[in-house]
């Protein structure tokens, strides 16, 4: 995909508001974004997007399914007292970077401006050089307004989600909130444009899931509506930085990165990684032991059970409003699930098998 | 109300076990709806009403069961371990008394109790002791009770002003919520949609009768009745609700994210129909809700909760008022053809 093409569209993506459960904003823009990459749409009755490509082989098609989740972590309206407002994480949030912060209250139809607070250093009891920080209960945002109109305004569970404008870094990256997963919903973007060019059998439902954050209830839900014959998720994953070990994580560049472990089909697992060598791509292969923590977590489970890998893009200081990603690492994990896609023949699950002994010894 | 609340709060069915609660929860839906099962799980399953075109299939759970204990073990000297069935907190135990399905009533008891009653106390150092004083061994007689015979908390109703105190409250409220919405509905005529009123079983081990009840019916829309920690308690932030402020209409949980829509309908239809109604986020647990709408290719879902203080101990407290405001929440839903939605 076009390099600037890329960048604006994850421009657009990242600094939408929709938390987990109050996806709209981001439905309705994949929704029109998607509109010229997709024959038709489909929303499950959760709010997950489901853009379907259809393939070029005679009826009945087998079913690919991508999905990304769209999205992100935020908070809600504890409680306003004397016009300041107490925060409620929906899920996942990390409180420690919220001092200093622009947040959004999203109130009554209105997005209102506001800032997060808190006692100032020359008297609080949270001193620099600690190992202690102000906690959530003691972050207070302020709106600017009289006591009065916030109390009149404002509601318990009214949405307060991050402030952030991408930012352009050197070379190809860019640092913004929501690159979880939206960078991934980009790349699912990525795929479904670099299939506009190359022919395919399979049909292609492209989703962008909801409610991830708050435990893989999208994928569930979408998992089960579709009924793919082959999902791919992708996610993000702990890019390498000072602190997150090259021991275990790829850097940023390193995509595609493939991820094995029991959430994953080992021979899908292979077909992906033959898909990147056709590319000219070397795989990162990340280790997953166990629950992977992402939809593909949900999807493999769904119906009578669906082979299921995992792509992942890293990304450096995760779950912060400078989420830092590259470009190309979102390109190349697009265009490696269109070419895997691509090279999907009609009897492609026949050859999806467990290996044997025997098998390999006949080899 | 009141004769309602209290025999259902004193009936006896832990997890798995809702026979009883089940059986007098039939006896007095008889001829409140229009067809009544029970499925493979034990749920009960009330239909009033009926699908005609746009209007909606829903479904209002509330489950049978309660917290209970489980004989996992008998020592030698007759005192029993068990195991928990839902959540069961330490602090709760010491001094209670269980009751088994065969009348047997027991004891908790802590090991070693005056050397150890100022530290924090682990479910697995309680025993039950059924003692009868008749076993001449010196030991414990324990009866006829058996390793796997579950038990529940022995504690009656009480009135106390518009409070409501007993075991249990979670969630017997929730089935006397429902079972008054259905005999308002009986009484009003007016049914605009077709309803399944749903008792569940095995909620508090993980919302499993709602799981398959859910699957069957694969309504439009889900609502779970359950209680909800109240935040007048001293020093508690969990949430915002307060006894004798209304029914608590479900924001966000520990399991779903209620959709806009759901609740704005709940709150337009509160303020409609001058129902007191206050907004609930909780921080932890969940309902019947959380495994409802992640049903199928997902069942839009919202929650209606009794405000309770000292949630899964004997002493769970409701205030009337709440309850009534969710039982005319539930019949307004019921009876009011265009949700909205």
């Amino acid at each position: 995909m076009d390099k600037d093409k890329l960048k604006e569209h994850l421009k657009t993506l990242t600094e939408m508001h929709g938390p987990s459960g109050h996806e709209k904003p981001i439905r309705d823009y994949l929704h029109s974004y998607w509109r010229d990459l997709v024959d038709d749409f489909d929303v499950d009755r959760l709010g997950n997007l489901i853009g379907i490509k259809r393939g070029s082989g005679p009826e009945p098609r087998k079913k690919i399914m991508l999905c990304a989740h769209m999205d992100e972590i935020a908070y809600m309206v504890k409680e306003v007292r004397d016009g300041f407002i107490n925060l409620h994480s929906i899920w996942g949030a990390d409180s420690r970077i919220n001092l200093g912060k622009i947040v959004i209250v999203h109130a009554n139809g209105r997005q209102i401006p506001g800032v997060v607070g808190a006692v100032p250093p020359h008297i609080s009891q949270y001193k620099e050089g600690q190992d202690k920080y102000t906690p959530l209960d003691e972050q207070w945002v302020d709106v600017g307004m009289p006591a009065e109109e916030v109390e009149a305004l404002v509601n318990v569970g009214d949405l307060v989600t991050m402030e952030a404008v991408l930012l352009e870094l050197n070379g190809d990256r860019v640092a913004g909130k929501a690159m979880d997963d939206r960078a991934s919903v980009a790349s699912v973007t990525a795929a479904l444009d670099y299939l506009q060019t190359r022919a395919h059998v399979w049909d292609v439902y492209a989703v962008a899931s909801v409610q991830e954050e708050v435990g893989l209830r999208g994928a569930q839900t979408v998992a089960y509506h579709v009924h793919p014959h082959v999902a791919i998720a992708i996610d993000v994953t702990m890019a390498q930085q000072p602190g997150v070990s090259g021991d275990e994580y790829p850097k940023l560049g390193d995509s595609p990165v493939i991820d094995m472990g029991p959430n994953f089909h080992p021979a899908l697992y292979d077909s992906i990684v033959e898909a990147a060598k056709r590319l000219e791509l070397t795989a990162f292969e990340q280790v997953s032991p166990g629950r992977s923590g992402t939809d593909a977590w949900s999807i493999q489970i769904s119906h009578e059970g669906i082979p299921t890998a995992l792509l992942s893009i890293p990304v450096r200081n995760m779950h912060s409003t400078v989420e830092t990603v590259s470009l190309k690492d979102v390109d190349r994990t697009g265009r490696v699930m269109g070419e895997f896609i691509a090279g999907l023949t009609a009897d492609y699950l026949d050859t999806l098998q467990w290996k044997t002994e025997e098998k390999e010894s006949a080899e | 109300m009141k004769a309602l609340t209290k025999k259902l709060v004193e009936a006896w069915g832990p997890p798995g076990y809702e026979h009883h609660v089940r059986a007098m929860i039939e006896e007095e839906v008889e001829g409140l709806c229009d067809e009544m099962r029970v499925d493979t799980l034990g749920n009960l399953i009330c239909r009033v009403g009926e699908k005609t075109g746009s209007n909606k299939r829903i479904m209002i759970a509330a489950h049978m069961d309660e917290i209970g204990l489980m004989v996992s073990h008998i020592d030698r000297k007759g005192y029993l371990r068990f195991e928990s069935l839902g959540g069961l907190f330490a602090p709760t135990l010491m001094g209670n008394r269980v009751l088994f399905e065969n009348g047997t009533v027991g004891t908790l008891g802590f090991d070693d109790f005056w050397g150890n009653y100022s530290k924090a106390l682990k479910n697995n150092e309680f025993y039950i002791d059924v003692s009868m004083g008749s076993d001449e061994n010196g030991g414990n007689d324990v009866g006829d009770i058996k390793v796997g015979d579950p038990a529940v908390f022995l504690r009656e109703f009480e009135e106390r002003g518009s409070r409501w105190i007993a075991k249990s409250m979670d969630d017997r409220i929730g089935c006397v919520v429902a079972i008054e919405a259905m005999r308002k509905l009986k009484d009003s005529g007016k049914v605009a949609h077709e309803v399944y009123f749903v008792f569940t079983v095995q909620e508090e081990v993980g919302v499993r009768g709602a799981t398959t009840s859910a699957f069957a019916i694969d309504p439009d829309i889900g609502i779970a009745l359950d209680v909800t920690p109240a935040g007048d308690e001293i020093k508690t932030t969990a949430t915002d609700t307060r006894l004798g402020k209304g029914a608590a209409v479900k924001i966000k949980d520990g399991g779903i994210v209620v959709p806009p829509e759901i609740s704005a309908m709940m709150i337009n239809l509160a303020e409609k129909n001058g129902i007191p109604y206050q907004r609930e986020i909780l921080r932890f647990g969940g309902t019947d809700a959380k495994a409802i709408h992640l049903t199928r290719s997902g069942v839009p879902s919202g929650v209606i909760s009794v405000p309770c203080r000292y949630v899964h101990t004997v002493s769970e407290t409701v205030d009337r008022a709440d309850v009534e405001a969710c039982v005319d929440l539930v019949a307004a839903i019921a009876s009011t053809a265009d949700l909205g939605l």
